[in-house]
């Protein structure tokens, strides 16, 4: 019973982090239709760049989260301004067709630049953890939980309340309509995708330190975005979150009770099973 | 006169064993197994427009099946590659029923994890010989594996070259084009889309029984090869998807060039897809084939009027 309630425990701190990396992957789909293949990529880069602030640097991890964002923010504004936004009419194929070849290229660039070593972001707190109860609850990967949320209030705020927000959810929803009342959507679809890298940096700096980085998880990592932001919906940032928990648990539970090599046959299981059971809920959004 | 020059073609690429080195036949068979993988890829990823990121999966099961007939149960090569190509058709059956029901992004994705998922059962599986893999029996005949390679190429054009000219390749068509509109003019899309998927998994696994047998040691990080998966893709993409000599031109000239470019600096081929699939899509969507006939039509202005068409 103890060892279910620490399965959980572990399950939903990591499944937060899952939920930021599908909250990114979500806001570029639902707004400009693009399933960007490359999001576990541009995860990975986010790591990246906190592993080198904090060991080069040695700024803390969590401090190091807003550079990281910031340096995100623009490589996305720039890859929509000056890649994406020229084929982003033609058939979804071939938006697929360029994030994957982006993907390739990226992961690639960095094995050349970062090698291909496992790292791990590894602050002086980083094994620190306490009781809770039967559990132990670490200390890590509980903050890194924390911020995950946090950004996800901070993304549905922004999108209700501030005026861009609103810009962005009118391009979503009807482009012309929204021309015709003055959003400039290169600007805005620019502004979207580096949002959605931005959120894609916190969440690798944030998995650097609870877990390992390879030029090559992007991959993985982008399979898990999609899944969870369709478990949670494209619409509400927090449900995002909440699928992201649904997956971490699952995850957890199958690298106890099957076998840790099987846990990507699990998440690829899931995959399929929502997709074939949910795909309509994308469409539903508002 | 189109004919004849394919059969003057194909008749020079199968006198290269007996005129060149070891180095070029070996550099053949593989580029003529790549090709294979992006022909068979250009059925289901060309024609039926289901962008398939997976296909190395039933390339991985043909190695496996070959392996074990050989290695495991002693049987003829023969008889491994049917063994291959059964598993992977079956594969294509269960898998392609649920997943085919899934459009575009959505079966795209499902296919991501298809090989990672299906390298982890295998590692764990008594009879593939586990995480260790599995031996074949030594056969020295390289100048066999080319034959066999380009023999199972000309093969899987000419299925193509069927298909495109078939009922069943405008039923694809059509579902590529619009799905909903194919349903309502009474193509049986589901079936078409999993015929299309085992037409393509049975190619690709034959491709990987002949490369196991012509390595001899398979271990489920070389069978279930993900880069594979990127290769297939984007020379079909690179040569023209949709097309029947597309995918094979664009796998002769990307091999290629990738082996020229791995002989100046060795890890510079993989970022090297990457670029070639991004710069391809955006100024030449139609493949290296339409790229010819364009550049005689408009010259240099054929790239801008690719991006103009589909920017923002």
């Amino acid at each position: 019973m103890a060892l279910l309630a620490q399965i959980v425990v572990n399950g939903v701190l990591l499944g937060g982090l899952y939920g930021l990396m599908g909250l990114g992957m979500g806001l570029v789909w639902g707004v400009l239709n693009i399933v960007n293949l490359a999001h576990g990529a541009l995860i990975m880069l986010g790591g990246y760049a906190v592993y080198y602030l904090y060991t080069g640097a040695g700024v803390d991890p969590f401090a190091a989260l807003p550079l990281a964002m910031l340096a995100m923010f623009a490589l996305g504004y720039a890859l929509q301004r000056w890649l994406l936004g020229l084929v982003i009419r033609s058939a979804q194929l071939n938006t697929l067709l360029v994030t994957f070849g982006l993907d390739v290229l990226l992961s690639y660039l960095a094995q050349l630049a970062f090698s291909a070593d496992l790292r791990t972001i590894n602050p002086p707190y980083a094994g620190s953890n306490f009781a809770l109860g039967p559990v132990t609850v670490p200390l890590a990967p509980l903050a890194a939980f924390g911020v995950a949320l946090l950004l996800a209030a901070g993304l549905q705020a922004f999108l209700v309340r501030s005026r861009t927000g609103r810009a962005i959810r009118a391009t979503a929803q009807n482009l012309t309509a929204a021309r015709l009342h003055g959003v400039n959507p290169k600007r805005v679809y620019a502004l979207t995708f580096g949002l959605g890298a931005a959120l894609a940096g916190a969440a690798g700096g944030l998995y650097g330190v609870v877990s390992q980085l390879t030029p090559y998880v992007g991959v993985t990592l982008t399979a898990r975005s999609f899944v969870v932001a369709i478990l949670g919906g494209l619409d509400n940032p927090l449900g995002v979150i909440a699928g992201g928990v649904v997956l971490g648990v699952a995850e957890a539970a199958t690298a106890l009770y099957l076998d840790p090599t099987y846990v990507n046959v699990i998440s690829f299981g899931m995959l399929v099973v929502v997709l074939v059971l949910r795909p309509s809920r994308i469409f539903e959004r508002a | 006169m189109r004919r004849l020059a394919l059969a003057a073609a194909v008749a020079l690429l199968a006198s290269v064993p007996w005129m060149g080195n070891e180095t070029l036949v070996e550099f053949g068979i593989n580029a003529l197994l790549l090709a294979t993988l992006a022909q068979a890829w250009n059925v289901i990823g060309g024609f039926t427009g289901y962008a398939s990121f997976g296909n190395s999966v039933f390339y991985g099961l043909g190695t496996y099946g070959t392996a074990i007939a050989m290695a495991q149960l002693h049987l003829p090569f023969a008889a491994g590659l049917g063994l291959g190509a059964a598993m992977a058709a079956a594969c294509a059956l269960v898998l392609g029923v649920p997943i085919l029901r899934l459009r575009g992004p959505y079966f795209a994705i499902a296919t991501l994890g298809l090989s990672a998922a299906m390298a982890a059962i295998f590692s764990n599986l008594e009879i593939a010989g586990k995480n260790i893999g599995l031996i074949l029996p030594l056969f020295r005949g390289e100048r066999l594996f080319y034959e066999l390679s380009l023999a199972l190429l000309v093969a899987t054009t000419a299925t193509v070259a069927w298909v495109a000219s078939s009922r069943f390749g405008a039923g694809l068509v059509a579902i590529r084009e619009n799905e909903e509109a194919a349903q309502v003019m009474g193509v049986d899309t589901t079936r078409y889309k999993v015929a299309a998927l085992a037409i393509a998994a049975v190619f690709s696994a034959v491709a990987g029984g002949i490369h196991a047998y012509w390595i001899t040691f398979i271990d489920p990080a070389s069978a279930f090869d993900s880069t594979l998966n990127v290769k297939m893709v984007i020379m079909a993409v690179f040569g023209g998807p949709g097309t029947v000599l597309g995918p094979v031109v664009g796998a002769f000239t990307l091999s290629a060039v990738s082996e020229l470019l791995a002989s100046r600096l060795s890890t510079v081929a993989a970022g090297f897809y990457g670029l070639v699939v991004v710069l391809a899509v955006v100024f030449m969507p139609r493949g290296l084939l339409d790229l010819g006939r364009g550049l005689r039509r408009d010259g240099w202005r054929y790239f801008a009027q690719n991006v103009r068409r589909y920017r923002l």
